[in-house]
């Protein structure tokens, strides 16, 4: 459960051609005509303008080399896909590819027979080309593959103004808690908040907090997959919590990713919690900030604690009821062809960061004005992204948990933070109860 | 001797009015009696609801359902929504229903406008809202803290009783215009001719308005007060979208309960239990409707 922080990647000269050649011969896959039209339906929560106009090129391109598929993208929700897609399956009208979800809903979905295994799809986009273990979480009992990192982000880096920092007489990136707290209080004032730390209830809530659980040196279930979450570091990880409170804005009780990324992106917050997209937004609804900000891992409880960050592995995977699951594997492995992936990841620069090695390292990639104006801030989230975790892998100690989406969807994680920070509950009391609604959701 | 044997002719008009009723009974089935079968037998399995795949559980998810304090608080919670948005929309539908009757001279204009909160679309208008309550940029807190009523912005939907009071607020502006409208309509067709007489018996205005206008309005206002229940009891996508039931389970009614269960938990046959349970309180509501209308007919 370590970051390795050194923001550089282990690239050879060989691996990095090799990963060339495989994204060129993806290109080359034979063109055929398909005796039938057939249409792709493709599912994905990110929806940026800029991503839709990437995905578009991507259609366009593979339409093209492959006569009689048409492929259609339709938008879903972070907060919305999981009512989507259970209409989908359960009337058996689903989508053919299904892009950026979290990597523990896919799991959940694979082990109730609704996901296509992606061995053969790994291997047309190059297993050697991905990073050491990037395919790891997506590894499922039966030894097989349920679907592919589409990218990585690390959601919950600690974002920071240098300017407020300076002014404030903060000479470091807080490393600790302790650091964190005392920044925010020399930053707080003339309008300026804080942190902009989400209280509400909903998933960013849930997800960060077990962020901070780890960070305190605990975690939610053992790597047996047993309840761990009432435990002195999540009791650590709740007074930081709280005491974080008046640090931020009034409305953080009902805060989510889009007002938390507004509070920092606008200026209305010292600190921010986010993925790369802060750059993106910064330079291009805040220019007068954009060579202030900077970012660092989430800071934790002590030095002697590691940084855990949070990961939701977006996802491409391939429901088990498509009726063109040979056009959808060709699809989803076309989504990793260098021109179309590489735009893919320039619209959302720094946010959605590079599975594959040849990519991190392809001048075509690297070509872009905030990847270049944010190296070091893109190399440490890549790095950071690559040694992070989430629910349904906790760390690489940790069974594959497929109860990790319904974990998340059912609350209990931001409630126990809303009850115990917001309104004062027994922290044992509540403890005790998350606990034993954690259970209840494993045993089904 | 009673001739018990039906002639051709009346068997042929008895196949007659079948034929023409089944339509009717069909549609009927397909929409109505079909769902709530479905519903009631998803209720006594557990299932998983991608799958729709399960086992019986026979009448163990309402045993569940009754001993948790979930059900009996999102039930409470429901009930305070239900009758606070309620009572405003009468309040402020009846308000400006009577503005509206009067002779202004931008009433057609009015009457129109009205009726925006209610065609706008529910997302749409929640997003306007959730900006207008905007801790950093809402426009509410701007105008209290320039006005000096308040040093520090008030966090309406992340707190308690803040987050219930916004959320029935916004109900009710949203769905007034539906009081509005009905009320206006029932305004007019009541006889001048008993104002007249009033004024002459020397009736002033609030008179004038508690002892005629109210009771001619009385049976308009049973059918809105018992329809309206119904859709706000059951009202999902505003609250859902201000605070998703919180902070914790603060406004977290029992349709949120259901999407809860169905859709992160993705516990199929429980979400059915409660939108059972959630169906037999409304039946009650049902009840009192039919009989008001059965006395209305009478």
């Amino acid at each position: 459960m370590s970051n390795s922080g050194n923001g550089k990647f282990d690239v050879t000269r060989r691996g990095a051609l090799k990963g060339l050649a495989a994204s060129t011969v993806l290109a080359t896959l034979p063109v055929r005509a398909w005796a039938q039209d057939v249409t792709l339906r493709w599912w994905s929560p990110q929806g940026s303008p800029d991503q839709v106009a990437a995905y578009k090129f991507q259609i366009e391109q593979f339409e093209a080399m492959h006569p009689g598929i048409k492929v259609v993208f339709e938008t879903t929700s972070d907060e919305g896909y999981a009512p989507q897609l259970a209409a989908a399956f359960s009337s058996g009208e689903v989508p053919d590819v299904v892009t950026h979800l979290p990597s523990f809903a896919v799991a959940s979905y694979y082990a109730n027979g609704l996901v296509e295994p992606f061995d053969d799809v790994i291997e047309a986009i190059g297993a050697d080309d991905y990073y050491a273990g990037a395919n790891d979480v997506f590894k499922a009992a039966d030894g097989k593959y349920i679907g592919t990192g589409i990218g990585n982000t690390a959601a919950n880096m600690l974002w920071l103004r240098k300017d407020l920092m300076e002014a404030a007489g903060v000479d470091k990136a807080p490393e600790t808690w302790d650091e964190l707290r005392a920044a925010c209080q020399a930053m707080q004032g003339g309008g300026v908040y804080g942190a902009p730390l989400p209280y509400g209830r909903n998933s960013m809530t849930s997800l960060i907090f077990i962020g901070v659980i780890h960070q305190a040196g605990g975690q939610v279930f053992t790597p047996d997959l047993e309840v761990d979450i009432d435990s002195d570091a999540t009791r650590a990880a709740l007074d930081f919590y709280a005491s974080m409170r008046e640090l931020c804005p009034p409305g953080a009780t009902n805060y989510s990713w889009g007002e938390s990324l507004t509070a920092f992106v606008s200026g209305a917050s010292a600190t921010g919690i986010y993925a790369g997209r802060v750059l993106a937004n910064v330079n291009a609804q805040n220019p007068g900030i954009a060579n202030s900000v900077t970012c660092v891992t989430y800071p934790r409880i002590s030095t002697d604690v590691a940084p855990w960050t949070f990961n939701d592995f977006p996802s491409v995977f391939i429901p088990a009821q498509s009726k063109h699951k040979d056009a959808a594997k060709m699809f989803a492995a076309f989504l990793f062809n260098p021109e179309g992936y590489i735009k893919q990841l320039h619209a959302a620069p720094g946010h959605v960061l590079p599975v594959l090695k040849s990519i991190s390292t392809n001048p075509m990639y690297l070509d872009n004005a905030i990847i270049k104006a944010y190296e070091s801030e893109v190399d440490l989230m890549a790095s950071a992204a690559a040694g992070g975790y989430n629910l349904g892998y906790e760390s690489a100690a940790h069974k594959s948990n497929d109860k990790g989406g319904e974990v998340v969807g059912s609350g209990v994680i931001a409630d126990l933070v809303q009850r115990v920070v917001l309104n004062g509950e027994n922290a044992d009391t509540v403890l005790g109860e998350t606990s034993k609604t954690i259970e209840a959701i494993m045993k089904g | 001797m009673i001739k018990n044997k039906q002639t051709k002719l009346e068997r042929h008009y008895a196949t007659l009015g079948m034929m023409l009723i089944a339509p009717t009974v069909l549609v009927f089935c397909a929409v109505i009696v079909y769902p709530l079968v479905s519903a009631i037998y998803l209720s006594l399995f557990d299932i998983y609801t991608p799958t729709l795949q399960g086992e019986w559980v026979g009448l163990d998810n309402y045993r569940e359902l009754l001993g948790k304090g979930e059900f009996w608080a999102s039930l409470r919670t429901n009930l305070i929504w239900t009758v606070g948005t309620l009572s405003l929309q009468i309040l402020f539908g009846i308000g400006m229903a009577l503005v509206l009757h009067q002779n202004i001279w931008f009433r057609s204009l009015a009457r129109s406008l009205i009726l925006f909160p209610y065609f706008i679309s529910t997302v749409v208008a929640v997003l306007v809202w959730r900006w207008l309550f905007n801790d950093l940029y809402g426009i509410l807190n701007h105008l209290m803290m320039a006005a000096g009523l308040i040093d520090m912005p008030v966090d309406y939907l992340g707190s308690m009783p803040n987050a219930m009071i916004s959320v029935i607020l916004v109900g009710a502006w949203k769905y007034f215009p539906f009081v509005v409208i009905a009320v206006l309509a029932r305004l007019q067709t009541i006889p001048d001719s008993l104002y007249e007489a009033a004024r002459i018996d020397g009736a002033g205005p609030v008179a004038r308005f508690f002892d005629i206008t109210l009771p001619q309005l009385r049976d308009v206002l049973v059918v809105i007060i018992m329809l309206r229940a119904i859709w706000d009891f059951k009202e999902f996508d505003l609250i859902f979208l201000l605070t998703g039931g919180g902070p914790v389970t603060s406004t977290q009614t029992l349709p949120l309960l259901v999407y809860k269960e169905a859709f992160s938990l993705n516990n199929m046959g429980m979400a059915a239990a409660y939108a059972v349970a959630m169906m037999a309180v409304m039946l009650v509501f049902m009840i009192l409707y039919i009989r008001k209308t059965g006395e209305k007919d009478a």
